[in-house]
């Protein structure tokens, strides 16, 4: 079932636009709100099963996408579709956070950070070399975990003292014991076998205030992908992301000793809730000297992530002028305390 | 034409008036640094040597002093350092004053070295070691003129360093500051480009709900003591001591020993 959203003015296809949050129109600019865009325009079409193939309901033509994808656009007339089986059932998404960076404003922000790259090629950071810049609503997991952990540790609190001619080290040993109850909210996995993982850890953290009920009409205009792997899969992926956590506050609550050796720490971490959710990302695809270089941008706060080409000239450039400024630092230093230079 | 051969003139006067004045300061304060009693120096290498010890004395605003003795008198060497000291009366500021002085013993093969008074604090028993353990290789090889040599300039670059840092020091070395140097570059820049492909800005803060200690104890099993004697400060130098007063009333802290 195909799902496409036409403009009760003029029929043309409309598309949800990041800055005003509507479902716009960009022939005759209606705008309409998501929350009340009637049915009546959306136009659905079942798709014959067997055959797998989605066909556009604006022109006729077949729409071809891999399995994944859950909207994306016509390659032939170019509107807006939504794969609604494919966001439906199972696979529909609890939450979704709308893009609030249109197209333009990603590309100008894009631009920005390519002029900040300080050890990136010249030639790279004029950015005049984009190949595509594609807005992706990326399937993640968000989960609501409980955890206790249980801790047993032997710490020690030294101390020394002088008293006559002698040094005295005392060493004092203690039991420590510890129990505690941790939640954390929303914590994010991305979903997508396509997408790298630890390019999506990066664009965090995703402004939760924005999250929406899910609606079909957000996706117009965009690429969405649907998950290849359920909360329960991904579950030991977010267990050892927030395990650092959970260690760091176990260590926050052991304090004022000089050492701890932990005996056992046992944590027990249950899923409480765990939400299906579509977050915007931007891709830019940027040729440079040959090679195709993908970074990705948080779709909220405009965030980028991805390596860039590093210029070795600009590298050498740096470390030798850093270098260069410690050097006469150090030699300043021994100046002040050795009296003279060499 | 003209113009040209005035300023060639004029600045070859002025380099000539510039390389006099450089070679001319001699020792003219007709102030005697160098006591070679025991006639182990020619008149050439006394007379060089006091030019050396004029020029690091003005430069330190401390005397430095050789006293160069057959036998000593027949007294211990620390004795000698000491009573010389309060006969001649030395200093730069005042007579007993600032002073870095070294006695030798050339029949008995004896050393002292020391400073006097505010010289104490730019040439303390740390450095004063140092000096000790350059310049004694040297006499044991009767290389005497190098020994004494080595004695006012080392003395007088020792005494540039403020006081408490060990002059010898590799802190001080530039290989050491070189690596440093591009040891910094390296961090900084290796940091530059780790993160030029964006970095993780969430914490523990970002997801928490509520963190809570359910449970805890903390029990007191047992405490150990061990004890070590305190390292005692004055147990330093090769049979010289540390210092001391002269019979004069002059401060000093030195160093001697054999040859």
């Amino acid at each position: 079932m195909l799902l496409h959203y036409k403009c009760p003015n003029c029929g043309d296809d409309m598309a949800f636009d990041s800055e005003s949050g509507n479902l716009s129109c960009s022939s005759c600019g209606r705008a309409d709100s998501i929350d009340d865009f009637s049915d009546e325009f959306i136009t659905t079409r079942l798709t014959d099963e067997e055959a797998k193939e989605y066909v556009c309901n604006n022109c006729g033509a077949a729409v071809i996408t891999d399995a994944d994808t859950s909207a994306t656009s016509c390659s032939f007339c170019g509107a807006g579709v939504v794969l609604a089986d494919r966001v439906s059932g199972n696979l529909a998404p609890d939450m979704v956070i709308p893009f609030q960076i249109s197209k333009d404003q990603a590309m100008e922000a894009f631009k920005k950070w390519c002029k900040n790259g300080r050890l990136t090629p010249d030639g790279f950071m004029t950015a005049d070399r984009i190949k595509n810049i594609t807005g992706i609503y990326v399937p993640f997991w968000l989960y609501d975990l409980h955890s206790i952990a249980d801790v047993r540790a032997k710490a020690t609190k030294v101390r020394t003292y002088t008293q006559g001619d002698y040094i005295y080290t005392e060493t004092k040993y203690y039991d420590v014991e510890r129990k505690i109850d941790l939640t954390f909210q929303k914590v994010p996995v991305d979903a997508s076998e396509k997408m790298n993982d630890e390019l999506m850890d990066k664009l965090e953290p995703y402004d939760y205030g924005t999250l929406k009920d899910f609606k079909t009409p957000y996706l117009a205009g965009f690429l969405a992908e649907k998950y290849n792997f359920n909360n329960k899969d991904l579950f030991p992926r977010v267990k050892s992301k927030v395990s650092s956590y959970i260690d760091k506050y176990i260590g926050s609550t052991i304090n004022g000793y000089s050492s701890v050796q932990y005996l056992e720490k046992n944590v027990a971490t249950d899923e409480r809730k765990a939400y299906y959710v579509l977050l915007p990302v931007w891709m830019v695809y940027y040729d440079f000297d040959k090679q195709e270089h993908t970074f990705a941008m948080n779709g909220v706060t405009g965030k980028v992530v991805g390596k860039p080409p590093l210029s070795m000239k600009k590298i050498a450039t740096w470390w030798g002028g850093i270098a260069a400024a410690s050097f006469v630092g150090l030699k300043l230093v021994s100046f002040i305390i050795g009296g003279e230079i060499w | 034409m003209r113009n040209i051969k005035q300023i060639v003139t004029l600045t070859f006067m002025l380099l000539l008036i510039g390389f006099i004045s450089v070679t001319t300061v001699l020792a003219d304060d007709s102030k005697q640094r160098i006591y070679d009693y025991a006639n182990l120096l020619t008149d050439e290498e006394i007379a060089k040597l006091e030019q050396l010890a004029y020029e690091h004395s003005e430069k330190r605003e401390t005397d430095f002093i050789i006293v160069i003795s057959p036998d000593a008198d027949g007294k211990d060497i620390q004795n000698y350092f000491e009573d010389i000291y309060d006969e001649i009366g030395p200093g730069y500021d005042k007579p007993h004053g600032n002073t870095v002085m070294l006695t030798l013993d050339r029949d008995n093969r004896k050393l002292y070295l020391g400073s006097f008074e505010g010289a104490q604090d730019r040439m303390d028993i740390q450095r004063v070691d140092l000096l000790y353990e350059k310049v004694t290789p040297l006499l044991h090889d009767d290389k005497y003129y190098e020994a004494f040599e080595t004695f006012i300039e080392t003395g007088s670059k020792y005494m540039r360093y403020i006081p408490g840092v060990n002059p010898e020091s590799f802190l001080f070395d530039t290989w050491f500051h070189i690596l440093i140097a591009i040891g910094i570059g390296a961090v900084i820049v290796g940091t530059m480009a780790y993160n030029s492909g964006g970095k993780v800005t969430v914490n523990e803060r970002t997801y928490t709900g509520d963190f809570k200690v359910l449970k805890q104890k903390d029990i007191y099993l047992t405490k150990s003591v061990t004890k070590r004697k305190k390292p005692s400060n004055n147990n330093r130098g090769g049979g010289g001591g540390s210092g001391g007063v002269t019979r004069g009333g002059s401060s000093y802290t030195g160093r001697g020993g054999s040859f």
